[in-house]
């Protein structure tokens, strides 16, 4: 397993960007030997079938998923077994369930039990940048530069679905920042939920399961998530030099899925 | 705008986001930041977040329409963004007098009707126009010379405003003055309303030759073209660098077919706007289509032959010369 295919699905949006990252991508394997990762532009079925893994870039949710249709892509994704992580539109994508469709509803792959607004800030003009803490990302004490542009917002954690893993948190936004202004969509009460308990190392802040149970919070804080081998980013770690997000996908991710890994 | 599609460079911000001069006239609330005691920072309206949306909006398209109906027609056919205005330029063109921003009304109808971005026009150096557009929460705005210039002599101070812009440009230098200002996206100058490419490829080759000289250019050379072509230098430097422009880069004007759309992408456009080639042709849904798609697969001419079949009538064109109705518009900005 010392070469492994990255795909990115090339359809629209920011593609261009992680296929860059991916590009310049050190990861160490268990006996840390570097693993080749060759990158992938993904715009058909031939394309797909190249690739250990998928990601799913930022850009209009409903654009990719109409052409991922017309290109012969959308039922082979919603098939797909080897890992996917979504950024932004790509998020949306994988959730269960998206409030705030186009007019009609839109599709999407349903790969984890999560339900999403869209534009959850609001307009362009709430877009903005955070620092966020990443339990399990390599040089962890350091943040993590989020770039939140017309970022959807976790709304719910829906019941798990039967045979899957339950829902992760990887990253959340800290408490000072909520959305205010009133263009934003989802009130408080919409998101207001009880996180499902967490697996150790993926929790930023260790807690006192019980208390966090006990007292339910805004999910819109919720940035990132993992339900098996499927990870979502609200924001873009692609805009940023940071590749840390990149290589704890291809490490945490897409080598353990590896048949290789798996015996 | 290169040879290669290869994005913007990341992390932008650092090097194109000049001080803002709160004392400028237009200035609004530029983007704010708090940090609070643990260290944990926030911002909003930075220049990453603008020139983030125009990286999210890459290999779309961008369509112009004049009502809600239009802009949902433009959504289902897979359109990236959309540009709310009155009249498409083909209409400005045919009935003269002053063009002008957008009845407010009319865009907001138009951004409940979709969830996609919303743009909106602007004219040329009217930032109240622009301050307007910010307050009722428009995604985009492109500072246009297809309306009647406001301003002679100065475009908007764009660093000023939390809203992101883009701006057309028909040369380096151009572009780069744009840049300098705050736009965050940069759009060729194809003449507005003609349904002919020819003035877009024009400036996007002209980009294109020029930023193929200045990569080769040692840094004094580089001093003395940006002194030739009035671009400040850093940004001519990092354009050397990255060969090629620093912010996304899309074609506009004049694209009527999917194999226009197709043309602007290989001559390195990052996506392209339609204006009146879409609503102004036989079968508005279907050709919007298949200009997504073109602009998808604009490498692929088997799938653009496929896309380009059956479309109906495209919009009747016009030949480009100084006696055009309604004039030359790529040569307003300065």
């Amino acid at each position: 397993m010392n070469k492994i295919t990255v795909g990115v699905l090339a359809l629209q949006g920011g593609f261009h960007e992680h296929l860059n990252t991916l590009a310049k991508l050190k990861v160490a394997d268990s006996s840390a030997a570097y693993v080749t990762i060759v990158p992938q532009a993904v715009k058909t079925p031939e394309d797909l079938s190249l690739c250990d893994a998928l990601i799913i870039p930022g850009g209009e949710s409903t654009t990719i998923a109409l052409l991922a249709r017309l290109s012969g892509l959308l039922e082979l994704l919603k098939e797909y077994e080897k890992p996917i992580w979504g950024t932004c539109a790509g998020a949306i994508l994988l959730s269960r369930q998206v409030v705030g469709t186009k007019k009609g509803g839109q599709e999407v792959l349903a790969k984890m039990d999560v339900k999403v607004g869209r534009n959850g800030w609001g307009s362009q003009v709430e877009s903005f940048e955070a620092d966020l803490t990443v339990k399990g990302m390599k040089d962890e004490s350091r943040p993590f530069k989020g770039v939140f542009i017309r970022a959807p917002v976790i709304l719910s954690l829906l019941p798990t679905t039967p045979g899957q893993p339950p829902v992760e948190i990887v990253a959340r936004l800290p408490d000072e920042i909520t959305p205010s202004h009133e263009s934003a969509p989802f009130s408080a009460v919409d998101a207001l939920g009880i996180c499902v308990p967490s697996t150790p190392g993926y929790l930023p802040t260790p807690p006192n399961e019980r208390e966090v149970s006990a007292q339910p919070e805004d999910l819109r804080h919720l940035v990132a998530l993992r339900q098996g081998n499927h990870l979502l980013t609200t924001f873009h770690p692609e805009l940023t030099r940071d590749d840390r997000f990149h290589e704890l996908f291809v490490r945490e991710f897409v080598l353990p899925s590896l048949p290789e890994a798996k015996e | 705008m290169a040879s290669t599609n290869d994005g913007a460079s990341p992390a932008l911000g650092a090097t194109l986001t000049a001080s803002n001069d709160s004392n400028a006239p237009g200035s609004t609330t530029p983007s704010r930041s708090t940090q609070n005691k643990e260290g944990v920072s926030s911002a909003v309206g930075t220049f990453g977040v603008k020139s983030g949306l125009a990286q999210m909006l890459k290999s779309g398209v961008i369509m112009d329409v004049i009502n809600a109906e239009q802009a949902r027609i433009a959504e289902e056919a897979g359109a990236c963004a959309v540009m709310a205005l009155e009249r498409v330029p083909a209409d400005i063109r045919a009935q003269g007098g002053v063009a002008r921003m957008s009845d407010p009304k009319m865009i907001k109808e138009i951004v409940d009707a979709v969830t996609i971005p919303v743009m909106a026009k602007v004219r040329i150096g009217h930032f109240v126009e622009a301050q307007i557009l910010q307050a009722i929460g428009i995604d985009y705005i492109d500072e246009s010379e297809v309306l009647t210039p406001a301003d002679e002599a100065h475009h908007i101070m764009k660093h000023n405003f939390r809203v992101p812009f883009v701006c057309g440009a028909t040369s380096l230098g151009e572009a780069l003055r744009r840049i300098s200002e705050g736009a965050a996206m940069i759009r060729t100058k194809g003449e507005a309303g003609t349904g002919n490419i020819v003035e877009a490829v024009r400036h996007a080759r002209a980009v294109n030759t020029e930023i193929k000289r200045i990569s080769n250019m040692s840094e004094e050379e580089l001093y003395a073209y940006a002194k030739e072509i009035q671009a400040p230098f850093h940004l001519l430097k990092e354009t050397a660098r990255l060969k090629r422009l620093p912010v996304v880069s899309f074609a506009a004007g004049g694209i009527a077919t999917p194999a226009d759309a197709a043309l602007m992408m290989q001559l390195g456009c990052d996506g392209v706007f339609v204006g009146s080639g879409i609503f102004h042709s036989g079968d508005p849904a279907r050709r919007a289509r298949a200009i997504v798609q073109a602009v998808t697969h604009y490498q692929n001419p088997k799938i653009l032959a496929e896309v380009s079949e059956d479309l109906g009538d495209a919009m009747v064109g016009l030949t480009i010369n100084d006696d055009i109705k309604g004039g030359r518009l790529a040569k307003r900005g300065w």
